[in-house]
């Protein structure tokens, strides 16, 4: 099998708008799920709405194109009733962490053998670029022009509260890191969240301040930094992962670790 | 084969196994969490059946549909205000073409309204609760045998037009104990008819407009009114199968009532005096058989637990007026009917012959 056998190439291209990350994350996706041998017989894949939501319309896989939110708790069923199965998630955040965070909440809660890939830009981008839950505060969008009012949600916190934590931070230019993060995310035993940050240069990019994909790409590049050896939790525009091997006692999860503008949780 | 005291919640469970249901997800509501319970109990026993009790009903609607995509006969309970929180998964799963059943054990609402009083308010929601135009089955017992045997019904019907079908109860009908022997209740059971995920395949369930190979359709009326048209026609070509209704009582009368679910047992006494219609598909409305009986009476009048919500549905289907006895804020008691029936006129006086015992009376069914 090749890696673009996991694609159907015959619907390309796709609907992305020119610059969009979102591509980026299936190719490595794509390249993973060959890497580990899952296909179309042991595989589902779950999506939500968004732009997001239509990499499993692009994928040679049985998909599911859930509701707005509601990948997690479909998600959960499917391995629930077919346990063998790969369950692999791919929403955007408004997706998984505004409509859907109760679901995220609960699953981070129980532990669910399933994979979220977390297409985090920053932005609702479908609808044309509204204030998401992980806007950065003081950001301009189209809901918020005189800048984002809130701290964006700590999706690491979130998920250190899992006493089996699987939290991986990378970005869609990071490729070798990001390929690294889905496949240690597929095989880890329980539910495991990797949030991707990601491009949206049309309906977010543009309003601050970047000129192109490229710009915003070159962004990622300089500013994100590789963790150090050992942490237990990842700084702001830190890549890493961060897994707890030792279940960690209820009650005395993990450090929250700042969300992505650095303020405290 | 053994007679025993069985609760109505209890015999939609018992119906559900019956059926083959693999999985169960819910969430705690009064009247209808001891389907929960058994749920919860009956999966401790039987490693096969799956439950999960979910953070809220969105959560529920939304895992019984992946369930059933994933292979597994699947459904959940509720009651008024968790079912309006599954209302767009129930459209979900009318689009993308997923069996499962959802039982919505009925009290008052809205709101949190009277939690343990019996209502008939979510027939209307039970029909048109999600948005867009679908085509729905809503089924509605009203005995604890029923309950177990209309439960298989509504998984059958879910399988044959691939759908969430609705199957309604209330409070009282929840919570009604009767002695039943349900191994004598012999329903055949439809098997499943959807193939389960990554049987090699690439499929795309999607609840957007789509064409037949995945490709979105979002912009393109016509492929839309095709496929609607298509599935209208189809569901309503299966609902012949289940046209499920008792025509009884008093065929004499002039005047015909139609009650259902726990409003029928509650008017039982007026047996005498007046014929019965009792839909026991609510949805789609059984128009063929509603429009030939309707014509042999004079009036018709509709006892219900809503301000009139089934009495406009008949009303406007028949094109004539119909009389409406609203039994509100949870007051299902003949001493309701009663008194309902006397501000319009249609109280039996007591020396009207057949007045004295409803004993006579016995309810004559006729299920098609």
């Amino acid at each position: 099998m090749a890696v673009k056998d996991k694609l159907k190439t015959d619907l390309f291209p796709t609907i992305w708008c020119p610059g969009c990350g979102i591509g980026l994350i299936m190719q490595q996706l794509a390249t993973v799920m060959d890497e580990v041998g899952l296909d179309k017989t042991n595989t589902v894949i779950v999506t939500g709405i968004g732009c997001t939501g239509r990499m499993g319309a692009y994928m040679n896989f049985e998909s599911v194109y859930t509701l707005h939110g509601r990948t997690l708790p479909v998600a959960e069923a499917i391995k629930t009733v077919r346990p063998e199965l790969n369950v692999i998630v791919v929403a955007g955040d408004g997706d998984t962490a505004s409509i859907g965070g109760n679901h995220l909440l609960h699953s981070i809660r129980r532990n669910p053998n399933v994979t979220v890939l977390c297409n985090n830009n920053e932005i609702y981008g479908l609808t044309g670029g509204q204030t998401g839950p992980t806007t950065p505060k003081g950001t301009t969008t189209l809901s918020s022009p005189a800048g984002s009012g809130f701290s964006p949600i700590n999706l690491q916190g979130l998920v250190n509260t899992n006493q089996n934590a699987f939290y991986a931070k990378t970005t869609v230019y990071h490729q070798g890191p990001m390929r690294r993060a889905i496949k240690e995310a597929i095989e880890w035993p329980g539910f495991a969240f990797v949030d991707i940050a990601s491009q949206c240069i049309e309906n977010n990019g543009r309003r601050i301040g970047f000129g192109s994909a490229f710009e915003m790409l070159e962004d990622y590049k300089s500013s994100y930094k590789a963790a150090p050896r050992g942490a237990t939790h990842l700084e702001p525009k830190q890549l890493g992962i961060i897994k707890n091997e030792e279940p960690v006692p209820v009650g005395a999860a993990k450090p929250a670790g700042p969300s992505t503008d650095g303020e405290k949780a | 084969m053994t007679k025993r005291l069985v609760q109505g919640n209890e015999a939609v469970f018992l119906g559900a196994i019956k059926a083959g249901a693999g999985y169960f997800a819910g969430y705690p509501i009064s009247p209808s969490s001891e389907i929960l319970a058994q749920a919860s109990g009956y999966a401790a026993k039987h490693p096969e059946f799956k439950f999960l009790q979910e953070e809220d009903e969105i959560a529920s609607a939304n895992a019984i549909l992946g369930a059933s995509l994933a292979g597994a006969k699947s459904f959940t309970a509720t009651s008024g205000p968790g079912f309006s929180l599954m209302q767009e998964a129930v459209g979900y799963g009318h689009k993308v073409g997923i069996p499962a059943v959802i039982v919505d054990v009925m009290r008052v609402g809205p709101g949190t309204g009277m939690p343990t009083m019996p209502g008939q308010g979510d027939i209307l929601q039970a029909r048109y609760g999600s948005t867009g135009d679908y085509t729905s089955f809503v089924f509605y017992p009203s005995t604890v045998a029923e309950c177990f045997e209309y439960t298989i019904h509504a998984f059958n019907a879910a399988e044959e037009t691939r759908s969430p079908v609705i199957l309604l109860s209330d409070a009282f009908l929840g919570h009604l104990n009767e002695v039943v022997d349900l191994d004598t209740i012999d329903v055949p059971v439809v098997n499943r008819t959807l193939e389960p995920l990554a049987s090699g395949g690439t499929r795309l369930f999607s609840g957007v407009a789509t064409y037949p190979d995945g490709e979105p359709a979002t912009a393109d009326s016509d492929e839309f009114i095709r496929q609607y048209l298509e599935n209208r026609e189809n569901r309503l070509k299966i609902s012949e199968k289940y046209a499920f209704y008792e025509y009884g009582w008093n065929k004499d009368s002039d005047t015909l009532v139609i009650a259902f679910g726990i409003t029928r047992r509650v008017a039982q006494p007026l047996a005498p005096h007046f014929a019965l219609f009792r839909p026991i598909r609510l949805w789609p409305v059984l128009g063929n058989e509603l429009t030939e009986i309707a014509a042999r009476y004079k009036k018709i009048v509709v006892i219900e637990g809503s301000d009139g919500q089934y009495a406009s549905v008949i009303e406007h289907m028949l094109l004539r007026r119909v009389e409406r006895v609203p039994l509100l804020g949870g007051r299902m008691s003949l001493e309701a009917v009663r008194e309902g029936l006397d501000r319009i006129g249609l109280l039996p006086k007591e020396s009207e012959p057949g007045s004295a015992t409803a004993a006579d009376a016995s309810a004559s069914a006729s299920v098609a």
